[in-house]
């Protein structure tokens, strides 16, 4: 990183000493012998990195509007002279300049940028000109021309990428490295097929076909394995920033692991590289999508997002924008269109108000910027297990069809409404409802005192002094508490498998602190029962069951004790201070999230609260009092306190036997209006009158209508029963009829917003078709039509890096004028076409690399190589490096033959040092503690593993694994002490050593060669030399004598893991041969590729 | 000594000491103990770090940087507001408010109650500052510090808060404080990482803590050699530093023998420079299998430490015995140390966590300073004490006489700074009686910044790094001033 530019000016060897002033008047040394200057290569980087900062794209810091990085701007004449004459040093401002005598007037102005042209680069300047100043639009926005693959002649060549290599090695007066031998060759193209070792019958398959085919068999079988996907989704997930949380604040669980598998799934599949990117990008735009496409937009649902208390939406919703928008422009285009956030970009011609218009394509979105903490913010998407997918859609039609049926019954009553009126049917309501339905109802103007009628009987009730009965809402009498009292009512017996429904109004106190409104629970068994809340205005209901959720993911849905509760809240809707509120809760007797619903005044209003597919388990049924205004809680330090509704009031409280619709809740709450137009003839109806008696008419009178509202509720249960079974994935979702656009914010400030504009493409990339909708579907078809330059360049750069530890263009995220040049650019032309023209087959194009003789070279470098070709970037022999955190761990559980092979699922926890989540964890959070797994689920491949993004697994970090906070394509490579630690100290690795070992001790015979051939077959794909089986041969007699001494030693070193070691086998030797299997695992061959 | 060979080591010192663990505990300490593994002349010179820095003769050569996660109420511990006894349960002003954006935790209150601070001030040292009768240590060492009243901050909420105080930005992405001083300035000891971070546990059951997380001691888009090094509490310093059960030393070290032999081997084969890297750093992985632990055993400590630090510098988690750490790994020459004290936010009972918060950290503070001055270090160790910003002087939630709580408030908050190059006894900055805004000589996070570079010799607008073309620096682009009043 440090050094980002160093094959800059490769292969110019440059004696220019003197001194920049000297020059001038000395004569310019040689060029006889030295290489034309490109402009690509040599001379627009120093131009952008010099000079574009003030002379180039961003209008707002350009000095003296001049502009070097379009061809106008640096050839066109202005007031003083010409900046740039072709052939013309003297009449060139531009050089006249950068060589000026007087160091205030030399350009670049030291004092005010830090920058200096060295005398190299004024040389390449000065020689450019000389050569007649050839100009170039930046290589990355030109179209892909063919390239014709280099003449050159050798045998060597097996493909066409080949010819560019070796004309790039011969230019540089090197020769290719031999071809590595077949055991070698089968490690590597295993490990960048599959992700994994070949498993040793592969081996030996191949290492016995002697045909010219053999290697392309070995391939071809790679291809085939279903490892392919997930070693190839692997690096994508880096890109997509894929993780289990939602990585701001609590950090809580989000799932989001069907898009996981989607990816594993579509390089399976090899779907073509283009239907894979609009499918992520605008999946859900498609005609009829199907749900994997829905579940492929959940890439942009990845970003990281927040729940914090005091976050303001519209702060959080330009950030997830500019994060959508970076991510696509880096994993694409490889532009970092992220550096016009606050101006237009210095160095790559996106002008601010097109990156706004970029963003604009992500934010017409119906998301909620706040995610709740919750497993499950919308949009959603339920995918159902593969065998409830018929299920599924049977009942997706027929709940159209029951909301068909029931709009066309409501339609069809008028006549028969209206006779219900003229006969008076309005006139003789006695409760809102049908009586039989309302099990409880308040009385507080009893003349006998405040009593409930309770199924039918008159029971009284307890107010504490202190509570009042005053005129309440609508006239109705009501409660008003102090900071003391409450009303105390039988119990109920409501649970999580009955239907209910609570109705009253709520008087909201000015005072905004947190208060129980209602409730009965037990504060003694975990809050066991129900309860409704408010604090800082937000209503809550929650249900609090009996038990453990059962072997669930952690989610919010558990509470401290591991009881599961479900709530509701009313959380973008606060209760106006003051003033009464109607509310109604209804529960559909599953004990279900999706079966709680609020209405507010009547209405249905938005809620969060807990994941909406959340179950309360066991019973809520406890002989605890019905309390209004009182519930019993425990302080944050744990004493028992109770909790009043000081400056509240509740009046009109009414508790009915099932889940009232909202038809009935409308009618429940506008019942005072009712009871006033009791006394109406019909004619003398207002239209709301009307329109609620209508309801009630509707709900109560009509049969017809009524079977299909219960008809409805049971598909609506059966579909949550079929999503419990299945998992749910965030997606996107546009707002409809709305066309995307986004304000320009100036400095990148969310709340000070410009012009508006509408969703765009950068105008310096060939423009968007005409045809195409200015959405994210219009981006997705842009990015992968044929007139864009960047989208397959960048890709098969990176598939490149994967193969051979660096992109040809080293920064793969940077594109742009501050990125690297490409170090064989018409290859990377041929291998951009190539895949394009293949039509974006993936596996085509990783069989092409890996065919290649380039790819087959041995690992070998020379003295002289290392000289001159210290990062291989030219190719001159095979790519070795250490292998990425998950091939680590992955290839010590498939040698050991321990790792579990199943494809996708939940994310699973293997082992993982105590506290590593407790540390940055916030109380109450659900990714607090960290519950190991057991069984199969500790040895699965390392891309299941659980990522909580504010503390990633430590084994997968300490090897350089990203915190996927944000996409990365490109990861660092540090090799450091902590890194030996893992593999020598973390269980995983310890166990898989002792697994090795048992088995080479099974399966090996007694023979100590043949075991030790076990473990190297598997580890390294070969055999020992004969000094490394003496060195092997001393370590483990070494070994045995120690553990000899101590079988106490023995066992407990066997003992480390989950899995049970054999004791069949001899204790002593077991713990040696475990030594020596960690030890080989431990090699510098085993850890590199 | 092989100079090819010793290129190696240094190399593998390099990445190793400033390494990419990040998780608390995921760390890399070197030896901690002297010892000469590579046989280095002792040299004040640093290891790594740029050649261009420093740019001019720094006044600090440590840093420790306490972090009071949550964001303390300046209202009850510095900044001293006598007039709004007078004004309680009124309502703020809209004069004073002004408009500006609170959080949507308090922005739906109907009313904004003045909850003026439940605790007595008085004055102290030469320069008659004030201090709360919650900071008795902090206060007897008024004519150490230097107090800034007037810092202020862009982000109103923790995790931008508290990213953009470390590394000049709201977002993740971007190296921490911690992190550019590793990268430029480089290590002072062969044997230390050059930037550790410790975790303190809040101080009060009510405590209301924050979550925190890697990005808070990240590199960014430095390489993760930079990265802060977690050290954590108890006889576990350091992930995955233990040998297994079952492993002796005797073991470790026969293993390690036919491991670095192997190695040898097959490097003579293939010639890779890597293989001789990875035998070292197998190597240095066992010696700081018994050097860390050493070094993290406070039994070495005198019983005097005890006395001037109480005994809560012995129970790992607490403030107190990070601190202590702290104190160790600066004598050891460790160049950045972050410490987050955890349970700062007082959204809810102001007046009964903050004197367990203000507590822990008053003593330790105090007992800190007291260790650096008795070994010569405070003049060249910069101390830092501080939130991410500031609580406002309205009651979030029910204000009675014995109990409120306070709301973020980026306007203005209250940090102190000793030692290395600061003067002594200052009082920067005013905020009006509100304490709610900035009346006098505002601090920006950004000139905060700047000024802590440059009591290290480094000029904020010189110290970049090539980050997708731009010359990115810790500062940011826009303009940021050194806070010279508090300067030696």
């Amino acid at each position: 990183m440090a050094n980002r530019r160093p094959c800059l000016i490769l292969g110019l060897v440059l004696t220019v000493l003197v001194s920049v002033a000297a020059q001038q008047t000395e004569s310019p040394p040689t060029t006889e012998s030295l290489p034309t200057v490109d402009f690509q290569r040599d001379v627009r980087p120093i131009l952008s990195d010099n000079c574009f900062h003030c002379h180039g794209p961003d209008q707002s810091t350009r000095m003296v509007r001049l502009r070097l990085d379009t061809e106008d701007g640096a050839f066109s004449p202005r007031p003083n002279g010409v900046p740039i004459v072709a052939g013309d040093l003297e009449a060139s401002l531009l050089y006249q300049r950068i060589t000026h005598q007087d160091e205030r007037r030399r350009m670049p102005p030291a004092a005010m940028t830090n920058k200096t042209l060295s005398p190299e680069q004024i040389d390449v300047l000065r020689r450019w000109i000389d050569e007649g100043a050839a100009w170039d639009q930046h290589w990355s926005f030109k179209q892909i021309e063919p390239r014709e693959p280099p003449a050159v002649n050798d045998a060597w060549v097996r493909s066409p990428l080949d010819r560019f290599i070796l004309a790039r090695l011969e230019a540089e007066g090197l020769r290719p490295a031999p071809e590595a031998d077949k055991r070698t060759l089968a490690r590597r193209v295993a490990l960048d097929l599959t992700g994994l070792p070949p498993d040793p019958r592969t081996l030996a398959t191949f290492l016995s076909d002697t045909s010219d085919q053999a290697y392309d068999t070995l391939v071809d079988g790679l291809l085939d394995s279903k490892h392919w996907g997930e070693h190839r989704g692997r690096y994508w997930l880096d890109a997509a920033r894929y993780g289990d949380t939602h990585g701001i604040h609590y950090d809580n669980y989000r799932e989001m692991y069907p898009y996981r598998d989607w990816v594993i799934r579509a390089f399976n599949d090899n779907k073509r590289f283009d239907e894979f990117t609009v499918e992520q990008i605008a999946g859900d735009l498609l005609p009829e999508p199907t749900l994997d496409q829905l579940v492929a937009t959940g890439f942009q649902r990845n970003n990281i997002t927040t729940n914090e208390g005091g976050a303001i939406p519209e702060e959080y919703a330009a950030i997830y924008a500019k994060d959508r928008a970076e991510t696509v422009g880096s994993v694409f285009l490889g532009l970092t269109v992220g550096c016009a956030t606050c101006h237009d970009h210095k160095f790559d011609p996106i002008a601010q108000s097109e990156f706004y218009a970029m963003t604009a394509f992500f934010r017409n979105t119906t998301q909620h910027v706040m995610d709740g903490n919750l497993a499950d913010p919308p949009p959603v998407l339920v995918v159902p297990e593969d065998d409830d997918r018929e299920l599924w859609h049977q009942l997706r039609r027929e709940a159209v069809d029951i909301d068909g049926q029931l709009q066309a019954r409501a339609a069809s009553i008028d006549p028969m409404f209206v006779e219900w009126l003229t006969q008076g049917g309005h006139r003789e309501l006695k409760t809102p409802l049908d009586a039989s339905a309302e099990i409880l109802t308040l009385a507080l103007q009893d003349p006998d005192g405040p009593a409930v009628w309770l199924e039918g009987d008159r029971r009284p009730i307890t107010v504490e002094p202190g509570a009042v009965i005053t005129k309440g809402p609508d006239g109705n009498p009501a409660l008003m508490f102090d900071s003391t009292s409450w009303a105390e009512l039988p119990s109920l017996s409501l649970d999580t498998d009955t239907p209910f429904s609570i109705a009253m109004w709520v008087y909201q106190p000015e005072d905004e602190g947190r208060f129980v409104v209602a409730g009965q629970y037990d504060q003694q068994d975990g809050s066991r029962g129900w309860a409704m809340t408010l604090s800082a205005r937000q209503l809550t209901f929650r249900m609090t069951g009996a038990q453990a959720a059962p072997g669930r993911v952690a989610t919010t849905l558990q509470d401290r004790d591991g009881r599961t509760n479900v709530r509701a809240q009313l959380y973008h809707s606060r209760m106006p201070t003051g003033e009464w509120t109607h509310i109604v809760v209804t529960h559909d007797g599953t004990g279900e999230r999706g079966g709680l619903h609020i209405y507010r005044n009547g209405d249905l209003v938005e809620q969060q609260g807990s994941e909406f597919f959340a179950k309360a388990e066991g019973s809520i049924l406890t002989d605890q009092p019905f309390y209004l205004g009182r519930g019993d809680a425990l302080s944050r330090s744990g004493e028992p306190e109770i909790r009043h509704f000081g400056g509240g009031g509740i009046a009109d409280v009414r508790v009915f036997d099932r889940a009232l619709t909202v038809q009935e809740a409308k009618v429940v709450s506008s019942w005072r209006a009712l009871q006033t137009a009791a006394a109406k003839s019909p004619e003398a109806l207002t239209s709301d009158e009307r329109a609620v008696l209508r309801l009630r008419y509707l709900s109560i009178e009509d049969d017809e209508y009524r079977r299909l509202v219960a008809r409805k509720q049971d598909i609506e249960r059966e579909w949550r029963e079929v999503r419990r079974r299945g998992s749910i994935t965030q997606v996107m979702q546009e707002i409809p009829d709305t066309e995307p656009a986004a304000y320009v914010l100036a400095r990148g400030m969310y709340d000070d917003p410009l012009e508006l504009v509408p969703a765009g493409t950068p105008a310096a990339l060939p423009p968007m078709a005409e045809s195409l909708p200015r959405n994210r579907l219009g981006l997705a078809k842009w990015l992968v039509d044929e007139t864009n330059p960047l989208t397959s360049r960048v890709t098969v750069n990176r598939f490149w890096q994967q193969i051979f530890g660096a992109g040809l263009v080293t920064t793969s995220d940077d594109f742009g004028g501050q990125g690297e040049v490409p170090s064989h650019p018409e290859l990377l032309d041929w291998l951009a076409l190539e895949f394009r023209e293949s039509g974006w087959d993936v596996k085509h194009f990783f069989r092409t690399l890996v065919t290649s003789a380039t790819y087959r070279q041995a690992a070998i470098p020379t003295p002289d190589k290392l000289e001159r070709d210290p990062e291989n970037r030219l190719l001159s022999r095979g790519p070795q490096f250490r292998m990425d955190a998950e091939m680590v761990r992955d290839y010590a559980l498939a040698a050991s033959g321990l790792l579990v092979r199943t494809i996708g699922g939940p994310s699973v926890k293997p082992y993982q040092p105590e506290g590593v989540w407790l540390e940055v964890a916030r109380d109450a959070g659900n990714t607090r503690i960290y519950e190991q797994d057991t069984g199969d689920k500790l040895y699965r491949r390392s891309l299941y593993t659980f990522w909580k993004r504010s503390a990633p697994p430590p084994s997968m970090e300490i090897f350089n694994a990203p915190t996927r906070e944000h996409s990365t394509v490109r990861r660092m490579r540090t090799n450091t002490p902590m890194q030996a630690l893992v593999t020598m100290n973390d269980p995983q690795f310890v166990e898989a050593a002792r697994y090795m070992a048992q088995r080479a001790m099974r399966e090996a015979g007694n023979d100590f060669d043949r075991r030790l051939d076990y473990m190297t077959t598997r580890l390294l794909t070969r055999d020992f030399t004969d000094l490394e089986r003496a060195v092997a041969k001393r370590t483990y007699d070494g070994f045995v004598t120690l553990y000899r001494t101590d079988a106490h030693e023995a066992r407990s070193l066997l003992e480390v893991g989950d899995s049970s070691f054999d004791d069949a086998l001899p204790v002593t030797e077991s713990a040696a041969w475990t030594m020596l299997a960690s030890q080989l695992m431990n090699l510098d061959e085993v850890l590199n590729k | 000594m092989h100079p090819f060979r010793e290129a190696i080591r240094a190399e593998t010192r390099r990445q190793f000491f400033s390494t990419a663990a990040k998780g608390i505990g995921g760390l890399a300490l070197a030896n901690l103990l002297a010892d000469d593994v590579f046989a280095l002349p002792q040299t004040n010179e640093a290891i790594g770090g740029l050649p261009s820095l420093p740019h001019f003769a720094p006044k600090a050569t440590r840093c420790i940087y306490l972090h009071m996660m949550g964001g303390p109420p300046q209202q009850e511990l510095l900044d001293y507001k006598p007039k709004m006894k007078d004004l309680f349960d009124t309502d703020l002003p809209a004069s004073i408010r002004q408009g500006q954006r609170l959080t949507t935790m308090t922005s739906e209150q109907s009313r904004f109650p003045i909850a003026p601070s439940f605790f007595e001030f008085s004055q102290h040292g030469q320069s008659g500052a004030w201090f709360s009768e919650l900071l008795p240590h902090t206060a007897s060492m008024a004519d150490d510090i230097a107090v800034i009243r007037s810092m202020h901050t862009d982000a109103i909420n923790h995790e931008p808060a508290i990213t953009f105080i470390q590394s000049g930005q709201q977002i993740p992405g971007f190296p921490c404080i911690g992190s550019w001083f590793a990268y430029g300035l480089g290590s002072m000891n062969e044997d230390l990482p050059t930037f550790v971070v410790m975790n303190a546990e809040k101080s009060h059951p009510r405590s209301n803590i924050q979550a925190i997380s890697a990005k808070m001691w990240s590199s960014g888009f430095l390489s993760p050699k930079y990265s802060g090094a977690g050290l954590r509490g108890g006889d576990d310093p350091v992930l995955y530093l233990k040998d297994p059960n079952g492993v002796s030393t005797d073991v470790r070290r026969q293993m390690l023998d036919g491991l670095g032999e192997l190695n040898r081997i097959r490097h003579e084969q293939v010639g890779d420079p890597e293989t001789l890297a990875r035998i070292e750093q197998y190597e240095m992985a066992f010696r700081m299998q018994t050097s860390v632990p050493e070094m993290a055993d406070l039994s070495s400590e005198p019983d005097s430490t005890f006395e001037r630090w109480g005994e809560e510098a012995k129970q790992a988690g607490k403030f107190q015995n990070a601190a202590l750490m702290a104190r160790r790994l600066v004598e050891r020459g460790v160049r950045f140390v972050q410490i987050y004290h955890r349970g700062w936010d007082v959204h809810s009972f102001c007046p009964e966590v903050i004197p367990a918060q203000a507590a822990d950290v008053d003593r330790a503070a105090w007992a800190l300073i007291q260790d650096l001055k008795e070994r010569g270090l405070f003049d060249e160790t910069l101390v830092i004490w501080g939130g991410e910003f500031g609580r406002t002087v309205y009651s979030q939630g029910k204000l009675t006489p014995t109990d409120y709580g306070r709301d973020h408030h980026p306007r203005c908050f209250t940090i102190w700074m000793a030692g290395g190059g600061v003067k002594g006894g200052v009082v920067h900055g005013e905020t009006d009686d509100f304490s709610y805004n900035i009346v006098k000589d505002p601090v920006h996070v950004r000139d905060l910044q700047a000024t802590i570079l440059h009591l290290f010799g480094v000029d904020h607008e010189r110290f970049t790094y090539k980050h997708r073309g731009l010359d990115a620096r810790l500062t940011g682009v826009l303009p940021a001033r050194v806070v010279r009043e508090i300067l030696v």
